[in-house]
């Protein structure tokens, strides 16, 4: 079995410094360590849980990634891996984003430490100001045949205004060498709209949270997936194939008969960021 | 002329001398504008909401009518004193029902004093607003076999953890006795004041789709105050309209801030978890319902 790192990391952990990062197949599984301290574990506990779970409706669960159990892997020290489907298996040239969803990434049940921690970091960000923020994103450039990928650092200081514009930018196809330009938001339609689009599947996911109390997924983040190459392309029955995916779920707790309701305004708001950009495709952010 | 209004259950009371609002017998509350610039702010909002455009009409109904200010003799004393002038939400009800419920997950907003952070992110976490997204800050019931009020201990509704806070809503529509902590609330009101379409639910869901697009004010710190007439349940006799005449309305302003295109998600999340936990009280008293028809219609 061929290892490799993926290409297409945006966010979270990469291979650094010895310390194992993610890796992928090539049989359309991805393979990542488990975190240390306890997130590991909480990580695996959830997808088992997730996985087995009948209160879950069926049209959920596609918003989650596929769950293999977990693996030892040579090459790792034979670290224990959690074993998904690859996210991105099926694309040739995906552009991908990760947006942390919710007002607070803290929970109560969390270290004084961590909370404090979180709390910097989120008044910081516009997780404070918007209820999510932009922890990363790569889109394909058509023009270069390359991928472009902002600084994270870049990413962390975008106030409102920032994300709106980083949101539209994700869907233009003239973004990445002129910094000065507006971005044109070519795919907006392709990607965010339509009965398959990007907000169908929000939507969606808003109808349930509004009800489930079974999880609180506290800092988990939705990766918003697309294939840029078939809109350009301009083949008949070759879309986008936007997606939604939740992940990284090394701090989720039971709901406790209660709703996600930091996850659930945050999307909301995040879905009313999408909307905005549906309904004025040529304005760009004041800057 | 002015006197303390009896159905305060949360914030400043006029009493022994402080200052606190007060109601006239025209049905008209007097509000003194609190220090420190919160009353001027809570005056600002109200003359910003008074006539804006962008607010639809079915949403007004959920906002205290203004009346704009006036110099109105202070209740402690102190003299003359600038008061916002508000409609009285509980005048028209002749022993209402009454609870507030701070809504949101966090009471601080950005750009406020880290004392005042400090301040609120304590008692955020010290009470059910970081873990429900929303707190109960008082309530009071009519107690009918006493032909009295009954109010909640402000220190235990502090105190209230998520099982706290399901119970006081359960006690809030309940008939037996309020003051026998061993009673389980029996909800006969819940059907009348949470349910039905003009009932409570209905009318949180209504503000909800509103909180879903709208992004001209930031509501921080806002509480919903929930009213009811206890009596007129009881006494009415048939199936006319409900007599509870249950009633949702949003107070408390003085922390309010432009939306700056963003919606107010932290009250969103907060309504949103609130509105579940009335769902889940009305499907309880549902399912007992049924379950009790079933067993009488067994013959039991």
């Amino acid at each position: 079995m061929q290892l490799k790192a993926p290409e297409h990391q945006v966010a979270g952990h990469i291979a650094k410094d010895g310390k194992p990062g993610p890796l992928v197949d090539d049989k359309g599984r991805f393979f990542k360590p488990l975190q240390g301290d306890s997130r590991g574990e909480i990580e695996v506990k959830f997808y088992e849980s997730f996985s087995s779970n009948t209160e879950v409706p069926e049209h959920i669960r596609r918003y989650f990634p596929v769950y293999h159990g977990t693996q030892a892997v040579e090459g790792s020290d034979k670290a224990a891996m959690i074993v998904l489907e690859n996210l991105l298996a099926d694309y040739s040239k995906p552009s991908v984003m990760d947006v942390k969803m919710g007002t607070r990434t803290w929970y109560p049940e969390a270290s004084e430490e961590y909370i404090q921690k979180c709390l910097r970091k989120d008044t910081g960000t516009t997780t404070v100001s918007a209820g999510f923020r932009i922890s990363g994103f790569e889109v394909y450039d058509h023009k270069e045949s390359s991928f472009w990928k902002p600084e994270r650092k870049l990413l962390r200081r975008l106030d409102v205004d920032g994300a709106r514009l980083t949101l539209r930018k994700f869907v233009s196809s003239n973004s990445f060498s002129d910094i000065g330009s507006k971005p044109d938001s070519a795919f907006a339609s392709s990607v965010y709209s339509g009965s398959h689009g990007i907000l169908t599947q929000l939507l969606e996911l808003k109808t349930w949270f509004e009800s489930q109390t079974l999880y609180h997924f506290n800092s988990c983040s939705i990766l918003m997936v697309y294939e840029n190459e078939s809109i350009l392309k301009g083949n008949d029955g070759d879309d986008a194939r936007p997606k939604v995916k939740l992940v990284d779920f090394a701090h989720v707790l039971d709901g406790n008969g209660v709703i996600d309701h930091n996850f659930l305004g945050g999307l909301c708001s995040f879905i009313n960021f999408i909307r905005d950009i549906l309904q004025s495709p040529d304005e760009s952010a004041e800057s | 002329m002015l006197k303390v209004p009896e159905h305060q259950v949360a914030g400043h009371i006029a009493s022994d001398g402080k200052l606190g609002p007060l109601v006239d017998d025209q049905g008209r509350f007097f509000k003194p504008l609190q220090g420190d610039s919160r009353g001027e702010h809570e005056a600002k909002f109200y003359e910003s909401f008074t006539s804006n455009k962008k607010v639809p009409d079915h949403i007004h109904r959920y906002f205290p009518v203004y009346h704009g200010t006036q110099l109105v003799e202070a209740s402690d004393g102190s003299g003359k004193l600038p008061h916002l002038v508000l409609d009285d939400v509980v005048s028209g009800y002749s022993n209402p029902s009454v609870m507030d419920v701070k809504i949101g997950s966090r009471t601080w907003y950005p750009d406020v004093s880290e004392e005042y952070f400090k301040k609120c992110i304590k008692k955020d976490r010290q009470t059910t607003t970081v873990s429900l997204g929303f707190r109960v800050s008082g309530f009071k019931i009519f107690d009918h076999q006493e032909s009295s009020f009954w109010r909640a201990e402000k220190k235990l509704v502090l105190g209230y953890n998520a099982d706290g806070a399901r119970l006081a809503l359960r006690k809030f529509v309940s008939s037996n006795s309020p003051a026998d902590s061993n009673l389980t609330p029996n909800c006969a009101f819940a059907s009348e004041v949470y349910g039905g379409s003009n009932g409570i639910l209905a009318q949180l869901l209504e503000l909800k789709d509103w909180f879903e697009i709208q992004t001209l004010y930031h509501f921080n710190s806002c509480s919903i105050l929930m009213i009811y007439e206890n009596e007129s349940i009881l006494m009415k006799e048939g199936d006319d309209a409900p007599a509870a005449r249950a009633q949702v309305k949003l107070v408390d302003f003085a922390h309010v801030l432009d939306g700056n295109g963003v919606i107010d998600h932290n009250f969103l999340g907060g309504l949103c978890s609130f509105i579940k936990f009335i769902k889940d009280i009305l499907q309880s008293v549902d399912k007992r319902d049924e379950t009790n028809t079933s067993l009488l219609e067994n013959g039991r």
